[in-house]
């Protein structure tokens, strides 16, 4: 799952975005007077330096306040105009010929062999119709923004304009508003193409005739009888299916779908009737633990510690051994009665690690074929005593499994088997201290690995409740906005670069910042710690404690002696991180906009996480609109 | 012989009041490093007074377009201070009563001359009633009427020269600028930019224009500027500056041989000296537009040969 805790609410969230925010505008306005001070005082001497600064900034304030909207959308509209008549549907025209070529590349298990390949085709054409809708409309929005005006200023056309009452800013905003227009449109054409791409390439069923099915031999746990068998083969899989004995069932979930399948019986003949595709083009609405210390690890001794690293490098998932003590411990929080009434609706993802080949079956139960099993029990967070008896379940890889815990449980008391409610009123007349939730909402989640020697792979986001489902087509919508704010940021950045570069070194220096885009999170991150002082995720300080770390050859994983000098060079180091920080800030982390694995994995992208990427987006539209403002405001376009 | 000037009819400054002033402008045109390369424009001191036609001459490279630049705001000074409706020429709020038509039409070629106007007049921020009436008009006083849905890359020099004339007056603008106005016109075409400028000055508003082709003007000009290597060389009244004070033109028709003898005997008399005593020649220019005219009153026949 993509969503690893609950994402801060909004207004939490703004006071600290928006002091960076003006931190680094701050920043950026001083670098900005200073260079262009330092520059100018070469050129012309240190006071006619400051009083040309002062001129630029004053008459560029003035100019901000005799904005025009009415002006901007008229170079919006010219923008639009010129973006028509140069042509720009024919990369709609390319999108089309892409996706009606697309499904002969996108066999989601087109190998012969790999024909019982799990993998969700939804997620391959979901991923695929956005990163290409992404990457096309990224390159549209570069082309665009960043010829437009440099085109503009050699063809000298912008004589006509500048020299009409038009403010500077107002042909930054009329650009950068015009190709966002157009690029809207076309975003909104390809959504729709991709839509019904993706439902028509899923949308399928199998064929299922008396012949598939054997009837299955009578026992306790089915005691009327019914059938099981396969269907056909359709879309490169096939679904193993249990009917009872009316011919009703479901089928297993294969490539993250299941279908339902009922019989009709005519002329004394049954024919089964398979349903179309479910639970594959959803947006569940998860809700996760809060904090990263609500999910914990107890280890093989039963207490406190971290879960197993089965050498995987990307250590985002800890297994639990099994047959052994360990175990992962989700807190939830928020759980009233008026909300899970009915019992807690439970959905894990689990990563089952084998460590031999083969079937695993279990005696008492005739050696029919278990797999690796897994335990789920509930427990009171204050009382770790007060907990149900484990309910165990067969481990699925990959695969979003559904567990649904009823209001009522059983508990071992002694020996013997009590009930125990979820909440206090769950059961009439029990003890008012014995409720597996506590008072404050918090129940305890507890999974463990049963089959001896086998791993269960979990993370933090990996077990979770869902009490409902989003809509899939406004999941997608929203995707769209994401792409949209990141051809927003492009265009923002094309054209604040073209009113001082030429065409092709503002399109390669927007490409750069999409580029750069995709670290800035580590690098800042990195930067935040030294500033901080956090040395256990980035150990070894900053530049000027790392060059006396190489020269006394200390190793970085010890902390030096806080000597005065030390401490000195620490608070410097600090002070450098907090301009290099600034830098870093100046670039978009086009990763925070990303929410393409989300409607992918088939989660609805929170309302929160898309009103924060779009303060993010707009707070950059500006500062650019500014800066750009401000360039071709000092620009002698004519020179 | 060197005639008087007796073309364009000089109209007094309805009022001395000033609508443009440039006071010590000097351009240095610099490269990246900040290096000097060239001296565009020396310390040049000039005034255009309300309703007067202002002409800036000069050879390529003079600095009379660097100069318009500089009074449009298209550049900014080195030093001095160029000043338009008594405004820094910076000020982009003096653009509100400017119209400017440059060298080569610089218009978006992808729109038709239609919606050109509209474009440039909602940069204006004119109420779309005003811009369609103000469109109209442009274009049926350029003549454009039968191209006006035509994209402006179609459109050949002299038309484009046209349609840029249109957007510079789509303000109705006080001060018109024009940077070498007739070039790419045909005889016809230049002949009636001229008559458009004069017609634009009678209106009461006030042209500056450059050009290198001198007639054009001697033809609409009050005052002239010469620029020569960035530096101001002559300034006054046309009409006083190409005066040949020592010379008397004197110009009749119907006069018999023994008449012009008799008076070249009078001259003599009178201690005069006689440079030359003939008939006169049209201009080419004069004799062009006549053939032109004849041939759309009578169309289809040649144009006679009775001129001599």
């Amino acid at each position: 799952m993509v969503q690893d805790f609950n994402i801060p609410p909004y207004f939490e969230w703004l006071p600290g975005a928006l002091s960076t925010y003006l931190i680094t505008l701050g920043f950026l306005a001083l670098t900005g007077l200073i260079l262009s001070f330092l520059i100018s005082a070469v050129r012309n001497g240190p006071m006619k330096a400051g009083d040309r600064i002062y001129k630029v900034v004053v008459s560029a304030g003035v100019d901000l306040a005799r904005f025009s909207p009415k002006r901007v959308f008229a170079l919006a509209r010219l923008a639009v105009q010129e973006s028509v008549r140069r042509r720009v549907w024919v990369a709609l025209v390319v999108f089309g010929v892409i996706l009606l070529f697309a499904g002969w590349f996108l066999e989601p298990s087109g190998d012969q062999a790999d024909r019982l390949s799990n993998s969700d085709p939804g997620k391959l054409y979901i991923n695929f119709v956005l990163t290409g809708t992404t990457f096309l409309v990224m390159l549209l929005a570069l082309f665009l923004s960043a010829f437009s005006l440099p085109t503009d200023i050699k063809n000298h056309t912008i004589y006509t304009i500048v020299t009409k009452p038009v403010r500077t800013g107002e042909i930054v905003l009329g650009r950068i508003l015009g190709f966002t227009v157009i690029g809207t449109v076309m975003l909104a054409v390809m959504g729709a193409a991709s839509y019904l791409f993706v439902g028509r390439m899923l949308d399928h069923t199998h064929e299922l005739t008396a012949a598939d099915l054997r009837e299955i031999p009578p026992d306790p746990g089915m005691p009327m009888g019914g059938k099981e068998g396969r269907t056909a083969l359709s879309h490169n899989h096939f679904h193993e299916v249990t009917l009872d004995a009316q011919g009703n069932g479901v089928t297993d979930v294969r490539q993250g779908h299941f279908h339902r399948v009922h019989a009709e019986t005519k002329d004394g003949q049954t024919r089964y009737i398979v349903g179309p595709p479910e639970d594959q083009l959803v947006a569940r609405v998860p809700i996760p633990v809060e904090k990263k210390e609500d999910f914990r690890f107890l280890d093989r001794s039963g207490v406190q510690g971290p879960g197993i690293n089965i050498g995987k490098e990307w250590a985002y998932r800890k297994f639990l051994d099994g047959g052994s003590p360990m175990a992962a411990i989700w807190t939830f929080s928020g759980i009233t009665k008026e909300r899970f009434a009915k019992g807690l609706p439970l959905e894990m993802n689990l990563r089952v690690f084998r460590t031999y080949k083969g079937e695993i079956a279990d005696e008492k139960k005739g050696n029919r074929t278990v797999g690796i099993l897994g335990s789920i029990r509930l427990q009171n967070p204050d009382q770790p005593r007060l907990k149900s008896i484990g309910t165990p379940f067969t481990a699925k890889d990959q695969v979003i499994d559904k567990h649904f815990i009823p209001p009522v449980l059983d508990r071992e008391v002694d020996g013997q088997y009590k009930p125990v409610g979820l909440f206090k009123d769950s059961i009439v007349g029990a003890p008012a201290s014995e409720s597996l939730v506590t008072d404050d909402g918090r129940v305890d989640v507890v999974l463990q690995c049963l089959s001896p020697s086998q791993y269960l792979g979990v993370a933090n986001a990996d077990v979770y409740l869902k009490l409902q489902d989003g809509s899939f087509a406004w999941n997608f919508c929203k995707g769209y906005v994401s792409i949209w704010l990141q051809m927003l940021l492009v265009i923002g950045f094309g054209v604040m670069f073209s009113t001082f570069l030429g065409g092709p070194i503002a399109m390669l220096a927007t490409a750069a910042m999409g580029m750069l885009g995709f670290f800035t999170e580590d690098v800042g991150n990195l930067f935040r710690a030294v500033i901080r002082g956090e040395t256990k995720l980035f150990p070894g300080g900053g530049p000027l404690e790392s060059m006396i770390r190489i020269a006394g050859q200390n190793t970085i994983t010890l902390d030096l002696e806080k000597s005065l000098g030390v401490r000195v060079v620490q608070a410097i180091d600090a002070g450098i991180m907090v301009f290099m920080k600034a830098a870093v800030d100046l670039v978009p982390s086009f990763k925070d906009f990303d929410n393409i694995r989300y409607i992918a994995d088939g989660f609805d992208i929170p309302a929160v996480r898309l009103l924060e990427q779009a303060t993010v987006g707009f707070g950059f539209i500006l500062a650019l609109f500014l800066v750009g403002h401000l360039f071709l405001r000092m620009r002698e376009v004519a020179n | 012989m060197v005639t008087e000037a007796a073309v364009a009819t000089p109209i007094k400054p309805a009022a001395a009041d000033t609508i443009v002033e440039t006071r010590n402008l000097s351009k240095v045109y610099r490269d990246f490093w900040g290096r000097q390369k060239v001296r565009a424009l020396k310390a040049l001191d000039l005034t255009v007074h309300r309703g007067e036609i202002f002409g800036l001459l000069g050879p390529n490279g003079s600095g009379k377009t660097t100069t318009i630049k500089l009074l449009l705001g298209l550049l900014f000074p080195t030093t001095g201070q160029a000043l338009v409706f008594g405004k820094d020429a910076t000020d982009v709020s003096k653009n509100e009563r400017l119209g400017f038509l440059p060298e080569e039409s610089y218009l978006y070629r992808f729109l038709n001359a239609e919606e050109t106007l509209d474009f440039y007049g909602r940069l204006f921020n004119m109420p779309s009633s005003v811009r369609r009436r103000r469109t109209a008009e442009l274009i049926d006083m350029v003549g454009l009427n039968w191209a006006k849905r035509r994209q402006l890359r179609e459109y050949s020099k002299g038309m484009t020269r046209r349609i840029g004339l249109a957007q510079a007056l789509i303000n109705d603008p006080e001060l018109i600028v024009l940077d070498e106005p007739t070039s790419g016109l045909d005889p016809i075409g230049t002949r009636e930019m001229k008559d458009l400028i004069l017609k634009l000055q009678s209106q009461g508003k006030t042209i500056i224009m450059c050009s290198h082709l001198l007639a054009d003007v001697q033809d609409v000009c009050d005052r002239i500027a010469i620029l020569h290597q960035g530096e101001l060389k002559e300034l006054g009244r046309v009409d006083s500056l190409l005066r040949v004070k020592d010379v008397t033109q004197i110009k009749a028709s119907g006069l018999s041989d023994d008449a012009k003898a008799e008076i070249r005997a009078v001259i003599e008399r009178h201690n005069g000296h006689v440079d030359s005593m003939d008939n006169p020649t049209n201009t080419l220019e004069d004799l062009f537009l006549s053939i032109v005219r004849d041939s759309e009153a009578r169309p289809g026949k040649r144009a006679p040969h009775n001129r001599d």
